[in-house]
């Protein structure tokens, strides 16, 4: 593990932003260890070099990923995501996953899906999917089921209100301990939220006042820490209270 | 197929009812009231005539340029006026390529309608000399984001960019007083277009059978509503232009509606228009206290011709070198001068002949930006001016005669434009004949 | 209101002598707006109209054999003719868009001998827009979401032009529309209205239209009481432009009896024949 370069050794750029092209691990100064690498990251020979720009993360005992925020969305298997009906055919619905290509939801990918009882969506259907296979060459193949064929949470989601945002910030509202703007939010507010890691975010609530107020908080976090987060929030309650 | 399907950008049935189920309830979903605006900045680039106006997440860029052409033949003594937009496919993935789309053509339309059918500017001032030489300005829209309503946010770039434009002046000479002869700027301060006044335009969107109306609608808003109608008002409470093109009818009374929200909206946005313009302005004008000093220079070596104001500025300059501020203040009052002066000319001369104090200058046939950038640069270094000084001191010799002939000459052709003024139809005729008379 | 005097209407004039003149008018009248006199002191307009007068309507359904439907509409010296095809199988599958409607298309052209001076370009700005203006005037009179999976086309050229064109293209398209019978709402009218010597004049003329004041152009639905189409230039304070606005509207439910009267006797033409 011990690099003649410092600027190479892994212990210093583990948290910190890497660009494209920045070796971030030479393998030929390793000790005979078997390392994985997640997304952003690229082999070439001994190097592994960044490809995206972000933040490097390193998790024991042996996982290397960058981690950023993009508006596009890379399918990546057992994802949960939120898509769009865009089309249906025969056998699949065409959905729109804010991926590089369409994915496909085979008509039958739903809980006791049979030839007999295809569910009807019409074009502009928010669903609420999972992501099976993401071959290369292939349109992203999704599921409404779990991976024991049950429905779950999967489906169809009714009213409510849907935007769009990053997959950084969908993925800080999906990390645990829950992010500070859903928590002080909740605190005051009840409301109903399905969030895709594609980036897309669903709020349902009773009253419509509710949603516009929770989209927005959420839309405006995107680049604020946690207490800053938190300061908006009970801001935004605040005036709205008053 | 497939493509088309993957690239357009969609709306979730989701989405639609909730943008109009919370209409009913008066919400809009990015937490304005219905008729309120969203947040509008205006800046200016470097250049005269630049503008970049964000409305929300609208982002239009305004660039106005000016050219010396021939004029219409059915508007002989007018400069025209024209407006060219741009939906960059950058900034939407609808917008393609290529040909200006419908919704592209029709922005330009309709702000084109508010502008000149109103005449918001005047063209007549335009015009240098009658039915050969004109200025044709050209307004330039890029759409550089779309967060909808383009058209509003387009108009106030427009407006902006006409607002801080200037047009190098120009005069008439020459032998046989047809010349046109252009001044660079750092020779003379150039002309500001005249407007008379700001249409604004004012967008609602329709929902719910035209029931309920919204302004300045977003981008989302714009994919569900179902009518739309642009209203073009200035601030005096006239109505310069309205385009509702069809889609949902609504009634008589919500038109008349619309109409009122926006002429009471119109007095305010004009406001921020202007404030923005003036801190340019102001920016600009002390830009220039730098600038002076090769222009005075310039203006000592070679007299202009123009008595009234030749001994105004040799005073001047020579208060110039002490104070500055003083400096910008007696600048504009003669340039003021200027103005009044060429006024009462153009008062009394009935036809629109906008002459102005003339002078000839052989070098400027154009305008020469590098040459002002240079001359911005060079602001310390005005001692290697010192050939070229000489040079014009050499020139001003001939000037000076050429200039006496052409104030003679002129003040025959004010006479006889005077004479012209009076005549009518054969009037428009006549000097197509001379032209053909000399050809033939 | 639609009051048409036979001897107020200049008889078969040949549209490009009165545009000539227009066109020398209006070389003169550049500088001056307002000084030329459009309406004289007995309230006369150039034509012979008074302020409220419209110009002879005369209509024609079923001119063009192949089209489904098809109609000419002249309004004093302005003639346009429209020809509707569909509903038919979407030709480009590039425009569905929606698939719960059926897609208008329109397509308005001007001749090039419809004016005075030969028209040059034939797909100019001018055209685009107003191809847009009336389809989307169209598409909110035929209910489209009776006809899924469908495309309706209308075709509209103007054969002589003398103000006023986008009115009577509107007012065209709705006859051939109704003669193609495509499932309407309303019949989609239109109508414009200018202000001029300090009158409001209904149904401007190529001379009043450039003159340089103002012109309101309305499209309504009659019935359903509701504005569809509402174009609008040049500088009118709120009051006039109201009543500017009013007189274009009573204007439009004059022609909508009109239309109705032309559709009624075609009607009963259609059932005479069948009975013979």
């Amino acid at each position: 593990m011990m690099g003649t370069e410092v600027s190479s050794s892994p212990k210093t750029l583990i948290d910190q932003i890497v660009v494209p092209g920045d070796v971030v691990l030479d393998l030929s100064s390793m000790s005979n260890q078997t390392i994985k690498l997640g997304s952003g990251l690229r082999q070439d020979n001994d190097a592994i070099s960044a490809m995206r720009a972000g933040k490097l993360k390193y998790s024991k005992p042996n996982k290397y990923w960058v981690e950023s925020s993009h508006k596009r969305y890379v399918p990546r298997p057992e994802d949960h995501v939120l898509g769009i009906v865009v089309d249906s055919r025969a056998d699949n619905f065409w959905v729109d996953i804010k991926g590089p290509q369409l994915a496909l939801l085979p008509v039958l990918a739903f809980e006791g899906g049979t030839r007999r009882n295809i569910p009807k969506f019409e074009v502009g259907t928010l669903l609420y999917v999972r992501v099976v296979k993401t071959n290369t060459g292939m349109n992203p193949e999704l599921s409404c089921t779990d991976a024991s064929g049950k429905a779950a949470e999967f489906g169809p989601l009714k009213d409510g209100f849907m935007f769009e945002t990053s997959t950084g910030l969908s993925r800080m509202l999906l990390s645990s301990p829950t992010c500070p703007v859903l928590e002080v939010l909740g605190k005051k507010l009840s409301f109903e939220t399905a969030i895709g890691l594609n980036g897309r975010v669903w709020v349902n609530a009773a009253a419509p006042r509710t949603v516009i107020i929770v989209s927005n908080a959420v839309m405006n976090s995107e680049t604020l820490s946690g207490t800053q987060q938190r300061i908006m929030v009970e801001k935004l309650l605040e005036r709205i209270s008053d | 197929m497939e493509g088309r399907l993957a690239n357009m950008w969609r709306l979730t049935v989701n989405e639609s009812k909730f943008v109009e189920t919370a209409l009913k309830s008066e919400l809009r979903v990015d937490g304005r009231g219905l008729y309120d605006y969203r947040k509008l900045t205006i800046k200016f680039g470097k250049e005269y005539g630049s503008s970049e106006v964000q409305l929300g997440q609208t982002h239009v860029m305004g660039f106005v340029t000016a050219q010396l052409v021939q004029p219409y033949k059915d508007r002989p003594n007018e400069g025209s006026l024209s407006i060219f937009t741009e939906f960059s496919p950058m900034a939407d993935p609808s917008f393609e390529p290529g040909r200006p789309g419908e919704s592209a053509v029709e922005l330009g339309r309709i702000i084109d309608r508010g502008l000149r059918e109103s005449r918001a500017v005047d063209t007549e001032s335009l015009c240098v000399l009658a039915g050969k030489m004109v200025w044709s300005v050209r307004i330039d829209l890029h759409i550089l984001d779309n967060g909808g309503n383009l058209v509003d946010a387009a108009n106030i770039a427009a407006l902006a960019a006409l607002m801080t434009f200037r047009r190098p002046d120009c005069t008439v000479g020459g032998e046989n007083g047809q010349e046109v002869i252009v001044h660079t700027l750092e020779e003379r301060e150039p002309v500001p277009l005249i407007i008379h006044h700001l249409p604004i335009a004012f967008t609602f969107g329709f929902f719910n059978k035209g029931n309920i109306v919204v302004m300045d609608p977003t981008y989302v808003e714009e994919e569900v509503m179902c009518g739309r109608m642009t209203v073009t008002v200035n601030a005096n409470g006239d109505i310069c232009a309205i385009q509702k093109p069809g889609e949902e009818g609504v009634s008589q009374s919500m038109i008349l509606h619309c109409l009122r929200l926006a002429s009471s909206r119109a007095a305010a946005t004009t406001k921020i228009i202007r404030e923005e313009v003036e801190a340019y302005n102001r920016e600009k004008s002390l830009q220039k206290v730098k600038r002076h000093p090769t222009l005075a220079k310039s203006e000592v070596s070679g007299p202009i011709v123009v008595v009234k104001e030749g001994d105004k500025k040799s005073s001047n300059q020579v208060k110039a070198e002490e104070i500055s501020v003083e400096h910008v203040e007696r600048l504009k009052l003669s340039s003021d001068e200027v103005k009044s002066s060429s006024e009462q000319e153009a008062a009394s001369s009935p036809s629109h002949f906008k002459g102005g104090p003339s002078s000839w200058d052989p070098y400027s046939e154009a305008m020469d930006v590098d040459s002002l950038k240079v001359s911005l640069a060079s602001k310390e270094s005005s001692v290697t001016k010192s050939p070229i000084k000489k040079k014009m001191n050499d020139d001003t010799g001939n000037a000076q005669k050429e200039v006496t002939e052409d104030i003679e000459k002129k003040d025959t052709a004010e006479a006889t434009k005077q004479k012209d003024g009076e005549m009518t139809l054969k009037d428009a005729v006549k000097p197509k004949r001379k032209r053909k008379n000399k050809s033939g | 209101m639609q009051r048409i005097y036979s001897q107020n209407v200049p008889p078969s004039t040949p549209s490009i002598n009165l545009r000539r003149i227009a066109a020398a008018i209006i070389g003169k009248e550049s500088c001056e707006v307002t000084t030329m006199e459009y309406v004289n002191p007995e309230g006369l307009r150039l034509d012979g109209r008074r302020f409220n007068e419209m110009r002879q309507i005369v209509a024609e359904v079923g001119v063009v054999s192949k089209a489904d439907g098809s109609a000419v509409f002249e309004m004093g010296n302005t003639k346009v003719i429209a020809a509707v095809y569909g509903p038919r199988e979407i030709q480009n599958k590039s425009h569905q868009q929606k698939n719960d409607h059926a897609l208008v298309l329109c397509e308005y052209s001007m001749a090039h001998f419809s004016t005075g001076d030969r028209r040059r370009q034939k797909n100019d700005r001018r055209s685009t827009e107003l191809s847009l203006v009336i389809r989307q005037t169209m598409e909110a009179c035929i209910l489209t979401e009776l006809l899924p999976h469908s495309q309706i086309d209308i075709f509209l050229q103007v054969l002589q032009a003398d103000g006023g064109t986008r009115s009577a293209c509107i007012n065209a398209a709705t006859l051939a529309l109704a003669d193609a019978g495509i499932p309407m709402r309303d019949l989609a009218v239109s109508c414009s209205a200018g202000y001029l010597n300090s009158t409001p004049l209904l149904d401007l003329n190529y001379v009043e239209d450039s003159a340089g004041g103002a012109d309101v152009t309305v499209g309504i639905l009659p019935k359903l009481d509701k504005v569809t189409l509402l174009q609008m230039d040049a500088k009118l304070p709120m009051e006039t432009f109201e009543t500017v606005f009013a007189l274009a509207s009573e204007g439009c439910r004059a022609i909508a009896e009109r239309i109705r009267e032309v559709l009624q006797e075609n009607t009963k033409q259609l059932e005479y024949r069948r009975a013979a």
